[in-house]
């Protein structure tokens, strides 16, 4: 039976963590930097990390405003994001009814 | 600090090659749970706070009308109570909403403060509207009983399953739905057993929200 590749970027735990949290909330929604950092209990390096992978594959969008202690860094899923998301789902059931 | 596998604090450790898809659905189903405990409003604790505090103020006003002959509709202490009991209503639900919508940004976020401040016009609506039945003589079983028990209800009720309905969230839409068939049904109680029939079906609608969204959340 063919079944479709598991996305290589989103097949990590601290980023399917990171996904699937980002993917709960509505369309369009943002959140900050400090509120996924505090759900998902990962070091602020290691989600910048993270992320900053996520971005390059054009998954997610961050957004910085401000400067100083006053910047704050919004986080949010992109239509791709959600896309390559619904497409690792499929591809894992797929998977898991195989076995 | 961290109880997932792979997601310590050294990023080049956490690839996928050595998750299996059977554990990546278990992170993924875990993360979607916990996302939704920490973004649905309110918590199911809290509801069942909330259904609580229904039931007392509902409660103490079918108390203070039990037994009038003929009906004068609910005593000042009885108000007293309700109103106190409705600011501890609304301070659970505000402190609520607070923490779930915290860090959030976005035209969710927009959407509900707009959401809730239609409903604060639609609640001084029903009351006005009370104030022009009492002024057209209807009698007070309908002006201090049904209708301030009731007709909050089904109005409130029915603009919350619309609202339900266009965002396709059927838990909203079933909550919003048995609340105005309670309350229509509620309303045959006549003016002194509709606070207590209210009051039960509430709370029991209520308490089956929050063991619906227990379950949702469960780990």
């Amino acid at each position: 039976m063919h079944s479709e590749p598991l996305d290589p970027v989103i097949h990590a735990p601290a980023r399917l963590r990171i996904v699937a949290t980002l993917a709960t909330l509505p369309d369009g929604d943002e959140l900050s930097f400090t509120r996924l950092q505090e759900i998902l209990a990962l070091t602020p390096g290691n989600l910048i990390t993270h992320l900053r992978k996520l971005e390059d594959a054009g998954y997610v969008s961050t957004e910085k405003t401000g400067n100083g202690t006053a910047g704050k860094t919004t986080v949010a899923l992109t239509s791709e994001g959600r896309k390559a998301l619904d497409g690792y789902t499929r591809a894992l059931r797929g998977l898991l009814d195989g076995l | 600090m961290n109880t997932e596998p792979g997601t310590g604090n050294s990023a080049t450790a956490d690839d996928g090659d050595e998750l299996d898809p059977a554990q990546a659905a278990a992170i993924l189903a875990q993360a979607t749970r916990q996302a939704k405990r920490e973004f649905d409003h309110p918590a199911p604790w809290r509801l069942v706070v909330i259904a609580f505090v229904v039931l007392l103020a509902y409660g103490a006003i079918w108390l203070s009308v039990r037994g009038q002959h003929p009906y004068g509709g609910p005593s000042a202490w009885a108000m007293v109570v309700t109103f106190a009991l409705i600011a501890v209503l609304i301070a659970v639900s505000v402190s609520s909403a607070r923490r779930a919508t915290s860090g959030i940004t976005g035209p969710s976020v927009r959407q509900r403060r707009t959401v809730a401040a239609a409903i604060v016009v639609v609640y001084i609506a029903v009351y006005v509207f009370a104030g022009a039945l009492k002024h057209l003589g209807v009698s007070p079983g309908i002006v201090s009983g049904v209708y301030p028990a009731v007709g909050l209800l089904i109005i409130v009720g029915a603009a919350g399953a619309g609202l339900a309905a266009a965002k396709e969230n059927w838990l909203d839409l079933g909550t919003a739905l048995a609340i105005v068939g309670a309350g229509a049904i509620c309303a045959y109680a006549g003016p002194v057993g509709v606070w207590l029939a209210t009051g039960i079906s509430l709370f029991v609608i209520v308490s089956a929200r929050a063991g619906v969204l227990a379950w949702r959340h469960r780990a």
